[in-house]
């Protein structure tokens, strides 16, 4: 999956000579953390977040002192912005965010802004790339640590003509063992659940239905 | 007569078969019927015909081209692409002959319910064949063809105008009536479920809470793997009294899928005879103190047609009707000789389920802890609602 799938493209920017009061209005109206600042050519000069503002904000103890809110936000923000491009997989982007410790990722298109990804959206990402945001059952299955597996057990699916919504490889924690877990369009898949522990793979969810006498 | 309950059979709604195999079977109408009939608790004067719903009531919430495909496919025309657009021909929902009409007649058996509540004067009416909670505006799903608990509601809607609570206590997620009516702010669903962490449909998080107008009249209580009944009947008369006192609707209609029980073959969760006896009695209590009565109750999930099912459903229209007590002696022999023949396992000889007659469940605490805070989540906003106006007094 590709940025330019996921990114928002209707992005609320902001320009240099805004204030930080405005700023700060617009933040809180749109319920948004970043703002990232762009020239009038449309090109990422920086980004502000909501914490960079606050910083700049007076203490509420100090309830006089709002002149500082009035400084354009070019002064705060932060002009080293790391960006993506919209052809980068997400999973790129995630790593490059948790890497850097940022929350977005303005992307751009030759210079221009054209989009932006925050944590909410990879995580709505995640729920889709699990196949949970449709009818579907989880299907669990922990198998040797070796190639084909994946193949073998598809094909037993398969052969139950059902369709898979998402599969997931990922390692056990035992070294020699895989974990497989798909979700699959059917409500009812007792009969593909016994045809895969027929066959000799441990099925880790559904389980203990045999503990049902 | 009083005209305290009606109870809507035809034997229509009995051909609503998909194959000798599926775990979706029928057969739970007649020996409920038959169950309740050896107890002397159903009068043939308290019986009622269900009907065919038109195409027109069909509409009411499903496409067009929908029932169109549904038509075609219950005379045998099943291409493949219907599978992808129409969900029909799957493993769970596959095409039978006439499958249309039996869909639309158990569709005909919900609106009978609701008009002989609203309009011949009964405070209560049971549908056990309707609860077909997964069947989508254009597409079949989880043996669900169409919606029939949709189509009354919307039915209600424009008939009566009244404000209808929908109160789903299958173990798996309403998903289809909730989003019918996810924008609908005259429309509230409650839907309590094993968490789709585990099971089908895999929806019904505690966020799903409405759109647009409709936000904050959808309320989700999704249930950890192996919850037993202590655990379940807490969330359940928890949220159930709080959404009521909420929303104050008209008309509370119950969805009675019995497959959140121990035996249930198809879900996890580790629920008892208690819960069955439990969850009319609540709705019953609740119907007169908010709706002057009315309460259509329909049937839905349950595929453990033997112990659970007739047992769980007859035990509807006994609290219905007044007939707990009915309860206290063992169910008739007359009952056990004719089924127990037939039946793969022991019949069940009393009305609730022995005391530990299922392993003790690990974790229990745990799971309980968590189905209380999922339960306060879920109902946060009325929480939050509450606070706000003792604020402003």
């Amino acid at each position: 999956m590709r940025l330019n799938e996921i990114m928002i493209k209707d992005v609320i920017t902001s320009t240099p000579g805004t204030t930080i009061k405005t700023a700060l209005t617009i933040m809180e109206e749109k319920r948004i953390r970043h703002l990232p600042i762009v020239n009038e050519l449309d090109e990422i000069i920086g980004i502000v977040s909501d914490r960079d503002l606050r910083d700049a904000s007076p203490s509420r103890f100090e309830k006089d002192c709002n002149q500082h809110l009035e400084k354009p936000i070019k002064n705060v923000m932060i002009t080293d912005v790391l960006t993506a491009f919209p052809n980068d997989f997400v999973e790129e982007a995630s790593n490059i965010m948790t890497e850097n410790q940022i929350s977005c990722l303005p992307i751009e298109d030759d210079g221009k802004l054209i989009g932006i990804i925050t944590e909410t959206d990879l995580l709505h990402t995640l729920v889709k790339l699990t196949g949970a945001d449709l009818p579907s059952s989880r299907l669990e299955v922990e198998v040797d640590n070796k190639s084909g597996m994946l193949a073998s057990v598809a094909q037993i699916i398969k052969e139950h003509h059902l369709n898979i919504h998402s599969a997931l490889v990922y390692p056990s924690f035992k070294d020699d063992k895989k974990v497989l877990v798909f979700r699959i369009q059917a409500m009812n898949i007792r009969p593909v659940t016994e045809a895969i522990k027929k066959q000799g793979y441990k099925v880790v969810w559904p389980t203990n239905l045999e503990m049902k006498v | 007569m009083k005209k305290d309950a009606a109870y809507i059979f035809s034997p229509e709604q009995l051909t609503y078969k998909f194959s000798e195999e599926h775990p979706f079977n029928q057969k739970r109408l007649l020996l409920t019927h038959d169950l309740l009939h050896k107890v002397s608790a159903l009068d043939s004067n308290q019986i009622f015909p269900a009907r065919k719903a038109t195409d027109e009531e069909l509409k009411l919430v499903h496409d067009k081209d929908y029932v169109e495909a549904v038509k075609k496919a219950s005379e045998g025309y099943n291409p493949s692409s219907y599978k992808t657009t129409y969900g029909i021909g799957t493993d769970d929902t596959p095409s039978f002959l006439k499958m249309h009409d039996a869909a639309a007649w158990l569709v005909g058996g919900t609106l009978a319910a609701v008009d002989l509540v609203f309009e011949h004067g009964y405070k209560h009416a049971l549908n056990l064949g309707g609860g077909l909670h997964h069947g989508f505006r254009g597409k079949a799903s989880g043996f669900c063809v169409y919606n029939d608990s949709s189509i009354a509601i919307e039915y209600m809607r424009r008939k009566y105008k009244a404000k209808v609570l929908y109160v789903d206590t299958d173990a798996h997620h309403g998903d289809g009536v909730q989003w019918a009516f996810y924008n609908d702010p005259n429309v509230c669903t409650l839907s309590l479920h094993e968490s789709g962490r585990f099971l089908f449909p895999g929806t019904g998080h505690v966020n799903e809470r409405g759109h647009g107008e409709g936000s904050g009249y959808s309320f989700n209580v999704p249930l950890e793997a192996f919850t037993e009944d202590d655990s379940f009947l807490e969330s359940y008369e928890k949220s159930f009294r709080e959404v009521v006192e909420y929303f104050r609707p008209d008309v509370i209609i119950t969805q009675n899928g019995a497959d959140a029980h121990y035996y249930d073959p198809l879900t996890h969760l580790c629920g008892t005879m208690k819960t069955y006896h439990y969850i009319p009695k609540l709705a019953h209590e609740l119907a007169h103190q908010y709706c002057e009565g009315r309460w259509i109750a329909v049937g839905g999930g349950g595929y453990d047609i033997w112990r659970v099912v007739p047992r769980a459903w007859a035990a509807i229209w006994l609290e219905m009707t007044g007939k707990t007590s009915v309860t206290k002696n063992p169910i008739p022999e007359s009952w056990l000789q004719r089924w127990s023949k037939e039946a793969p396992v022991d019949l069940p000889i009393h009305w609730y389920d022995e005391e530990n007659f299922y392993p003790e469940i690990p974790r229990k605490q745990e799971i309980t802890k968590k189905n209380e805070r999922t339960v306060l989540k879920s109902l946060k906003p009325i929480y939050d609602t509450e606070n706000e106006n003792k604020m402003q007094l």
